[in-house]
């Protein structure tokens, strides 16, 4: 298959070479492979694509000579094993000063490599031997980077939750706002209703914060993330020798919490046996130590918060319909952040400056090719999601705007990038089929079986495609 | 219509379905490498949290994979069972130092799948066998062979033993390699003694000897050794100076993972001068090389750990984080356990840095990694130590000063008499 197919000459509406930045290269050969024709075809070209080129004998002496100075590309030429080899240069490039950005050059690229390489962030995979006009339509992309256009980042009104805070105007959040504002005020235990990352913690603080229980502690337990072993000690305490590994004595978190806010989240990872526990401390209002005999009253505010249908997993028995309704008194439901509109542009700005202060960096502005990168993305991760992104930006700008180069690889993969392909960008049917087959194997994380049931088909008709494609 | 999916089962539910037999191992490798993390779970409050433990297995998968596993264990059984039929084949012959190879090799097929004590039983008997014969070579092997694994299972002064008998021999039959081989051994079994005099004094000896012998790798791989141990003793420019001659004996045509480790220990050298931007280049070269090597998923997790604790001691904690999910990964698919529990203690130390009170699962997962492990008493005390620490941080006290004080039980009955002084330092500046 054909991934690379003639593109049309470079146009004489080119713009004039001396307006064009020179690119520093650097050509390398993977294990296995030979940089020697691509480097010919470079240095014939070097003048009029206004390049730089100088060649590394291997990887490791090519690490060497990226941390000597500043590299625009790196021309990587795979060896036998391709997939291998992509994947120890997108690592190494990873962390180079500059962050220069990956061409891959490949004998006959299978569709497997193509997507790996799209999501990567690879700038571009090319076939040997190189086209001229392949590689100056790459590097064009590269360049069109330096001609973004800055968006000035708002001011941001955000209503700090200890070190969260509340941020969004859209029409969604602003219905929640209206139902906290309403549930905060009252003791009553309230169950927070979301996809991972909307913010439920900072809800689950925003109503301690403003309600009767504000001058006692906020404790927050993760269900999900302690071991189901220790979750009941966690939660209840336990006395010094209770079971092996219990060295001290240990005060439980519904103890720590004393009259402030319990909040339990991803309550419904919570073992049956462990929930029957809960439920007898929410009605009785009194808890025991493990491998302790004393009853110790309690009065916390209890919050839960799940990214699960709780009532999905009480038809299932996998959870307490009676705990389900002493926790769900009040229920507030957050909306994705594909839901929140423009809020995106607005936490955007809000994240910058948090961590632009936290890095001691003065960022004012966004450039448009990375908004829009941010808006194109598909927030799995929601809002949590977004802050490690611009997290991660911030730390890398070098300059007062946050560019798309910035961006994380998953991200700038998403550009008509590699799939910036002939026929009007449109895709066969096969590269399409290759393609959504990939982003639900991404999505089930490899599972075959889940994927295979999104997909409506066969385990085995999926294994064969996935060979096909070479997946 | 497809059947329904049922979701992945955790790696710690299906673990406590699974009783700890020897038999058995290959079946909890082969759960433990095809875990992969629930991606429902990457962005929830849960997944910065995610252990071996959370991760989830695809039944699916594991019934597809264990056909491939059932291979690689016969495959190993029939190595090992020729190499005891061959013993034989020899023994029928009369050629005792091909019975000696041959049990040799066995042994090393053992070690080669982590089977310490199995290896060992195999060099042991290959020992005896050597004993009996004029020829000494055969049992300056074996005994080399041994106390490598003797070395490993953390038997250091038998280890020692082995090698000064090695050496001796060798030397009565001037046995040039043979003696360097054992000056090594024996250098290497005072580093992990910390006897500091011996190993400068055998690995100095075993220098002379390869360089006279013209063994470019191993004095190449001598000279890194004595970096290391002038690290270790503080004296900087010495170890710079050793790593250099290591490097430079290397770069020209030496083998790629050679040249890794003497990056790897360069990195560590600039680390400890405090040398961020150096330490980082020279982790990243040595990753560089490891690619270019033969597989060794070990030395990728030693390097790999080492870029994240330097940039952990940086306060590059995101970069630190990544790094260690790089290599989280890369332990599981190998089941390298021994270094996936060090991975753990390091998420747990970077939680404390970010004042993350639930980061106590990472230890918790480490102590339990730990546990399962032959010779785990050295790794769990390690875990603890740094258990307190992250508790000392959080300004627990209390906790801080047990998980100390069961660390300085541990390394005092293996003998670390360094590793114990580290602990009583830490006790007494939690109590001040």
């Amino acid at each position: 298959m054909s991934l690379t197919p003639a593109h049309p000459p470079v146009s004489a509406a080119t713009p004039r070479k001396e307006d064009v930045p020179r690119l520093r290269i650097l050509v390398v050969a993977g294990e296995g492979g030979s940089a020697g024709g691509v480097m010919q075809n470079l240095r014939q070209w070097a003048d009029d694509a206004q390049l730089e080129v100088d060649a590394a004998p291997d990887l490791p002496r090519a690490v060497r000579q990226l941390a000597g100075r500043r590299w625009d590309v790196v021309v990587a030429v795979l060896g036998e094993h391709p997939d291998d080899d992509l994947s120890w240069w997108v690592d190494s490039l990873r962390a180079t000063p500059g962050g220069p950005r990956l061409i891959a050059a490949v004998q006959a690229p299978s569709m497997g490599l193509v997507l790996r390489a799209e999501k990567s962030g690879v700038l571009d995979l090319l076939s040997l031997p190189l086209r001229r006009e392949e590689l100056v339509r790459a590097l064009d992309r590269l360049r069109s980077a330096t001609g973004e256009a800055a968006i000035p980042l708002p001011a941001v009104e955000a209503h700090a939750v200890g070190p969260y805070a509340l941020v969004g105007q859209s029409a969604a959040m602003l219905e929640v706002y209206k139902l906290l504002a309403r549930v905060a005020g009252s003791p009553a235990t309230v169950l927070v209703q979301g996809e991972s990352g909307t913010g439920k913690e900072v809800v689950a603080r925003t109503i301690h914060v403003n309600g009767p229980h504000a001058a006692g502690a906020f404790v927050a337990v993760n269900c999900a993330a302690i071991p189901e072993n220790l979750l009941e000690s966690e939660l209840f305490g336990h006395e010094k020798g209770a079971f092996t590994g219990a060295i001290t004595r240990k005060i439980g978190r519904f103890e720590q919490a004393g009259s402030g806010t319990l909040f339990l989240d991803e309550i419904a990872d919570m073992s049956l046996a462990l929930q029957a526990k809960i439920l007898r401390a929410v009605q009785e209002r009194e808890i025991e130590r493990v491998g302790g005999s004393e009853t110790i009253p309690i009065d916390v505010r209890l919050i839960a918060a799940t990214n699960r249908d709780l009532k999905e997993a009480i038809k299932q028995g996998r959870f307490r319909e009676d705990l389900y309704y002493r926790l769900a008194v009040v229920t507030i439901r957050l909306p994705t952040l594909a839901e929140r509109g423009d809020d995106l542009f607005l936490l955007t700005a809000h994240f910058v400056g948090q961590f632009a202060r936290r890095y001691g960096k003065q960022i004012e502005a966004i450039s448009d090719r990375a908004l829009e990168l941010l808006r194109n993305h598909a927030w799995v991760g929601n809002v949590r999601e977004l802050r490690n992104v611009i997290e991660r930006a911030v730390i890398v700008a070098t300059d007062r705007t946050i560019r798309a180069e910035q961006l994380p690889e998953e991200l700038r993969g998403e550009e008509p990038a590699l799939g910036d392909r002939p026929r009007g960008g449109l895709l066969t049917l096969a590269e399409a089929e290759a393609r959504h087959i990939a982003r639900v194997l991404s999505h089930t994380n490899g599972q075959i079986g889940a994927a295979a049931e999104i997909l409506g088909i066969h385990r085995n008709t999926l294994t064969r495609k996935m060979k096909e494609y070479g997946l | 219509m497809t059947e329904p999916h049922l979701p992945p089962i955790r790696v710690e539910k299906a673990l406590a379905l699974l009783p700890e037999l020897e038999a058995l191992t290959p079946l909890r490798a082969l759960l433990v490498s095809i875990s992969r993390p629930d991606e429902r779970k990457l962005w929830a409050s849960s997944g910065p949290y995610l252990t071996l433990g959370k991760r989830g297995v695809d039944l699916d998968e594991l019934r597809r994979r264990m056909p491939q596993a059932f291979h690689r264990i016969a495959e190993h059984i029939q190595e090992l069972f020729k190499a005891y039929a061959d013993a034989l084949d020899s023994q029928q012959r009369g050629d005792a130092p091909g019975v000696v190879a041959a049990l040799l090799r066995a042994g090393h097929l053992e070690e080669e799948g982590g089977r310490l004590t199995q290896a060992r039983a195999w060099y042991e008997v290959a020992l005896h066998v050597a004993e009996q014969l004029q020829d000494r070579r055969p049992e300056v092997e074996a005994l080399r062979a041994l106390g490598y694994v003797r070395l490993a299972l953390g038997e250091y002064a038998e280890g020692a033993r082995h090698f000064q008998r090695s050496l001796a021999l060798a030397e009565g039959e001037f046995d040039q390699a043979g003696a360097t081989a054992a000056s090594e051994g024996l250098g290497e079994a005072a580093l992990a003694q910390g006897q500091w005099a011996g190993t400068h004094a055998w690995y100095s000896r075993g220098l002379r000897l390869a360089d006279a012998a013209q063994d470019a790798p191993r004095a190449g791989r001598l000279e890194r050794q004595l970096g290391v141990l002038a690290r270790k003793q503080h004296d900087l420019a010495a170890a710079g100076d050793y790593l250099r001659r290591a490097r430079e004996r290397f770069e020209s045509a030496g083998p790629p993972d050679e040249m890794a480790r003497v990056l790897n220990e360069q990195g560590r050298l600039d680390a400890q001068l405090g040398r961020y931007d150096a330490a980082s280049a020279a982790y990243r070269e040595a990753l560089a090389w490891v690619q270019r090597a033969p597989r060794d998923a070990g030395l990728e997790l030693s390097i790999r750990v080492n870029l994240a604790a330097l940039d952990l001691e940086a306060g590059r904690l995101l970069e630190a984080e990544a790094e260690l999910r790089r290599a989280e990964e890369v332990a599981i698919a190998a089941n390298l356990i021994r270094h996936l529990a060090q991975i753990y203690t390091l998420m747990g130390r970077l939680r404390g840095a970010q004042g993350d009170e639930t980061g106590f699962v990472f230890f918790e997962q480490a102590i339990e990694l730990a546990k399962a492990l032959e010779r785990s008493v050295a790794t769990e005390a390690q875990v603890y130590f740094a258990y307190g620490q992250f508790h000392s941080k959080l300004g627990q006290q209390e906790e801080a000063r047990a998980y100390l004080e069961r660390a300085r039980e541990l390394f005092d009955s293996l003998g670390e008499a360094v590793e114990r002084d580290r602990a009583d330092a830490e006790l007494r500046r939690s109590s001040a």
